[in-house]
């Protein structure tokens, strides 16, 4: 790894896999997913449920709890700030107890689905806020934490009479704003969220999502987001990683992965969403359902499923692979080949329409 | 339920043993008597020795086969007793919270009186109202025991079914139509199965304890051989005073016994409820052989370098190997 | 209107209105509010068609629902089933039931742990009549009705153990194991993998067209509304706040809330941006008075705080609850109403 990348990166994870439970009860959860942030950008991680996209980054934060155990791999995590002239790497998998409490929420901060479970119910907002403060800056006064707090709210759009509300006398947005507020205390270099606007209503969605990509450009830090639905990534993410039964099945930037996906099961996901414009026809979606994960099909994991399955996907396993001339990965082997001609055509490379009329105005729009 | 799992944990399988003893022994004590426990030929006040492996009384009885067929009384009383009371605090606990309004209000009520009341004066008041020769039924010994045990299993029934009254499948039950006793004991009551057991474990407990007091303090028929009608005649004849320990031992170990072999089979109970009890509970060995910590600390996932683990593979064909 | 080609109206609401009291916590006092949580809905559940009712938490959707189920028993306003009008204050009867059925958003929680799928299937029959010997039968036809194949594979599982899309399957398979002539469907998709959501939307479509069936589709998702629906039904804070046949509404919204629930949609085409109301104090707030939508609306006028808009006819088949379209006529449900009744009438005598 050159010099220029190895400052710029984040977190370096190689290899991680992560099972359920031990010895021969265990199941694999995630299996060798190997992926990296660089500095003050946007990985958005979409799958649906099952596919691993939470447990990796409870995985990789050491949150995970029992059953859940670490089964192999690095995930190296860049200590030194931006002006820094080489990385500080530390591996969050070998680290101790204190050394991962001193990173955890001054350098990875982490938003959950649910604000409601994770902030103390019986604490006013101010208190949790000083409770991160306290902890973390000793040397602050009172009305010093207080400045803070107001500053932090109003950051992410609240006003400073939410100081006193109890967590359950806020809305769900408003909370989600508090758990945001609090992800970003301390100047974080990279910040998780695990599929933060799930629970929300889709105007409070666009709001969050609104205020998350202005507080990015604002502060510049890295961001980790998980959610199921493609296309938020696809406004808020510069790679996008899609994960499917524990395994990372395509990784490309945001908007090539939209325009065109190479991978059948990426493709399926864009498919399974109704068009807000154009004729409206009948989608099919992805036939069957996701795999069991203790009881894996042999080969490439989505062949059940897979509309282009040949004979070779019952059998080996692809590898993520880069896409000849691409700055992207997929793991198919209908890209095994150089040549483009053995691949079907929706799933070919950028200016071939796409078959479901998804997303085909847009495109033509664009281009 | 599902398929029966075989309890692991040592606890649990040690209470099955002890409480399978004593079911066995409610089952063939009287046969497995070597005298009859009235017989009053033997010497009296003699130690325990092979002939008589606990001793006699100062009448000249064989305490041991006393101490068998006693087994047979207390148990069946303590079983009838637990299993009404039980089956009374579901009734009442499931009707109140499902039901909710006036009848909420009325059997809540109920239990509240019959939880406030002490157990044991009310007791020795209903018993002292019984016919003579009826107190030496075990039926009626028995329910009348579960009306002063069944208050507290209703109102942790209740709120259970409070909160299972708002779960989604009830409603569904409704929408197709169900009758409301159905919904009650057809759809909620299955889920309430660990609570039940619970419960029947501790008044099945309680009720020994209800019966051998009744028994000690002479309330219940002394025709009838019981743990409690022992302690009543070693107390009545002084024996804790004048060393006959081998009098008051036997039966006071037998209690003390059954109570702990119930209270570990409950463990069993927690560990059914709780997966994360059951994946917890590895033992030490078990954990260091597969490289984990000696304790589970929480906020810190644990790294498992097992011989399953794959070398490093170059990044970008890391997926090659497959499970 | 459509109504004449497609047969009669199966269900009918007319004026439904629920109030709940609710407690706010006051300095002092807790004050006991009244909310409006369904405000005036009147809507015709059609055989062959699905009408969708899109609105966010809150809009008093799922609570509609449950008063059609007639398992909430509505403060106000009718329920009309087959032309026959159902008295408010009965209890809701078997033969009820046996028609109009409602599926609920949460596979995993609507089915009980502790039973088989058989139970889930045979229950229903066994209520309403089917025989002991048939049931079996009637049980896998269900099963395969929605594409769960083969059904003996199915009947014998606990439901922790099939996925949420083959839940939801047998969630609509009890449902329709009764044969209902309307089927209320409460978020189906919205707890279910991207994946499978549109098998079991293309599912209810098949069995609307198929079957005839008359479906009510609640959802958050106004894009699955476009993609399913013969009628789409946006409600706000209770109330229906704009109605359109086909996709008319997604296509040409009149009112702001829908324009500000379409523009909400994530969409690549459009950059993220901090809407005009990211100021979270108007964020939630419902007026009380005049316009509900008032204090969130980019188009607010003087009139909006002060007089509650009616729904306006702004197209064919199209309404619009917004001042905007005052110089259009507003509209007169029971008019519509009495059409269909009469209708209603005229089949049964």
């Amino acid at each position: 790894m050159d010099e220029t990348r190895t400052k710029n990166r984040i977190l370096d994870l190689r290899n991680f896999s992560v099972d359920y439970g031990w010895g021969d009860g265990a199941v694999r959860a995630v299996d060798n997913v190997t992926m990296h942030v660089d500095r003050s950008t946007v990985v958005g991680i979409a799958g649906e449920s099952g596919s691993g996209k939470s447990t990796l980054i409870y995985g990789f934060t050491r949150l995970l709890r029992a059953p859940g155990v670490i089964a192999g791999g690095e995930a190296l995590f860049n200590l030194s700030d931006a002006s820094a002239s080489e990385g500080n790497f530390i591996n969050l998998v070998t680290a101790t107890e204190s050394e991962m409490r001193r990173v955890r929420w001054s350098n990875i901060s982490i938003v959950l689905q649910s604000a409601l479970s994770a902030l103390n119910p019986v604490l006013r907002v101010r208190a949790q806020f000083d409770q991160v403060l306290k902890t973390h800056r000793p040397h602050m006064s009172k009305s010093q934490r207080r400045d803070r707090t107001i500053e932090l709210l109003a950051l992410v759009g609240l006003n400073e009479d939410r100081l006193r509300r109890y967590p359950h006398e806020l809305s769900g947005g408003q909370r989600q704003r508090v758990m945001i507020a609090l992800a970003l205390t301390l100047n974080p270099s990279l910040v998780v969220m695990d599929e933060p606007t799930t629970a929300l209503d889709v105007v409070t969605q666009r709001e969050i999502i609104g205020k998350l990509a202005e507080l990015r450009s604002q502060f510049g830090f890295a961001m980790i987001f998980i959610t199921h639905d493609l296309s938020l990534l696809v406004e808020l993410a510069d790679e996008i990683v899609v994960m499917y039964a524990g395994t990372v099945v395509e990784r490309a930037p945001a908007q090539t992965l939209y325009d065109s996906p190479r991978h059948p099961y990426t493709l399926g996901l864009l498919s399974s969403f109704p068009p807000m414009h154009g004729a409206r026809t009948e989608l099919t979606g992805i036939p069957g359902s996701p795999p069991d994960l203790s009881d894996m099909p042999g080969g490439c994991r989505f062949h059940p499923r897979c509309p282009y399955a040949m004979e070779r996907c019952a059998r080996e396993t692809p590898p993520l692979a880069q896409v000849t001339n691409e700055s992207r990965s997929v793991a198919c082997w209908l890209h095994a080949g150089d040549e483009d001609a053995a691949v079907p055509v929706e799933l070919r490379r950028v200016g071939v329409e796409r078959h479901p009329p998804l997303g085909a105005e847009n495109a033509e729009g664009e281009t | 339920m599902k398929s029966i799992r075989f309890p692991r944990s040592p606890k649990v399988i040690l209470g099955l043993c002890i409480v399978g003893f004593f079911v066995l022994l409610t089952i063939f004590g009287p046969y497995l008597a070597p005298y009859s426990p009235d017989n009053t030929s033997f010497a009296p006040n003699l130690t325990p020795s092979a002939h008589h492996w606990f001793g006699t009384t100062s009448l000249g009885q064989d305490i041991f086969s006393q101490t068998l067929v006693g087994a047979r009384a207390t148990i069946v009383v303590a079983l009838i007793a637990g299993l009404v009371a039980t089956l009374l605090s579901m009734v009442v606990g499931i009707a109140a919270g499902y039901v909710g309004g006036f009848t909420d209000d009325g059997l809540s009520m109920l239990s509240n009186v019959f939880l406030a009341i002490p157990g044991l004066p009310l007791l020795i008041v209903i018993d002292s109202y019984l016919p003579v020769n009826s107190r030496s039924n075990s039926l009626v010994i028995g329910l009348v025991i579960s009306l002063t045990g069944w208050a507290w299993g209703a109102r942790v029934i209740r709120a259970q079914t409070m909160s299972l009254r708002n779960r989604d499948f009830v409603e569904a039950a409704r929408i197709i139509g169900e009758k409301r006793y159905r919904v009650m004991f057809f759809e909620v009551a299955p889920n309430l199965l660990p609570i039940l057991a619970s419960s029947l474990l501790f008044t099945v407990l309680y009720s020994i304890g209800a019966y051998v007091t009744l028994a000690y303090i002479g309330l219940t028929s002394t025709s009838v051989w019981n743990w409690g009608t022992m302690l009543f005649w070693a107390q009545g004849n002084n024996a804790p005073l004048s060393g006959e320990w081998y009098w008051f031992v036997p039966p006071g170990i037998c209690i003390a016994l059954v109570g702990t072999g119930l209270a570990l089979l409950n463990f069993g109970i927690d560990e059914f409820i709780n997966p994360r009890l059951r994946a917890a509970g590895l033992s030490a060995k078990q954990r260091r052989s597969l490289g984990l910590p000696r304790r589970q600390r929480l906020g810190l996932t644990p790294v498992v370098h097992s011989a399953s683990q794959r070398p490093s593979t170059p990044a970008i064909a890391s997926n090659t190997v497959s499970t | 209107m459509k109504v004449d080609e497609v047969g009669t109206a199966q269900l009918q609401a007319r004026h439904l209105t629920r109030l709940f009291t609710t407690r706010t916590p006051g300095r002092l006092f807790n004050a006991n509010r009244i909310v409006r949580a369904v405000d005036d809905v009147s809507l015709d559940l059609v055989a062959g068609e699905v009408v969708a009712v899109v609105g966010e938490s809150g809009s008093g959707k799922s609570v509609l629902a449950r008063m059609l189920a007639r398992i909430v028993r509505p403060t106000s306003g009718d329920v009309i089933l087959q032309g026959v009008h159902i008295a408010r204050r009965t209890k809701r009867t078997l033969d009820y039931s046996s028609q109009v059925q409602l599926v609920l958003q949460d596979p995993f929680a609507s089915m009980n742990p502790v039973h088989r799928i058989r139970h889930n299937l045979e229950r229903p029959l066994l209520i309403h009549g089917a025989k002991k010997t048939d049931v079996e039968r009637l049980a896998q036809a269900a099963l395969t009705r929605v594409s769960l194949e083969p059904p003996g594979r199915f009947l014998d599982r606990y439901p922790h153990e099939l996925s949420g899309g083959q839940l939801q399957r047998v969630s609509i398979a009890r449902a329709l194991c009764v044969e209902p002539k309307v089927l209320l469907a409460d978020e189906p998709i919205s707890m279910l993998d991207v994946s499978v959501r549109l098998g079991v939307l293309n599912l209810l479509r098949g069995l609307c067209d198929d079957d005839q069936l008359a479906i009510l589709y609640i959802t958050h998702d106004i894009a699955s509304a476009r993609y399913i629906a013969d009628e789409v039904i946006v409600m706000y804070a209770g109330q229906v706040v704009e109605q359109s046949r086909g996709s008319v509404l997604v296509d040409q919204p009149t009112h702001p809330y829908t324009r500000l629930l379409i523009a909400s949609v994530p969409n690549h085409s459009d950059p993220p941006s901090a809407s005009p109301s990211s100021n979270e104090q108007i964020q939630t707030a419902i007026a009380e008075e005049g316009c509900r939508f008032a204090p969130r609306c980019a188009s607010v006028m003087d009139r909006c705080r002060v007089e509650a808009p009616p729904q306006f006819v702004v197209g064919e088949n199209h309404t619009s609850r917004c001042w905007l379209y005052a110089d259009c006529p507003p509209l007169e449900v029971e008019v519509t109403l009495s059409k269909h009744l009469r209708e209603g009438d005229t089949t049964k005598t």
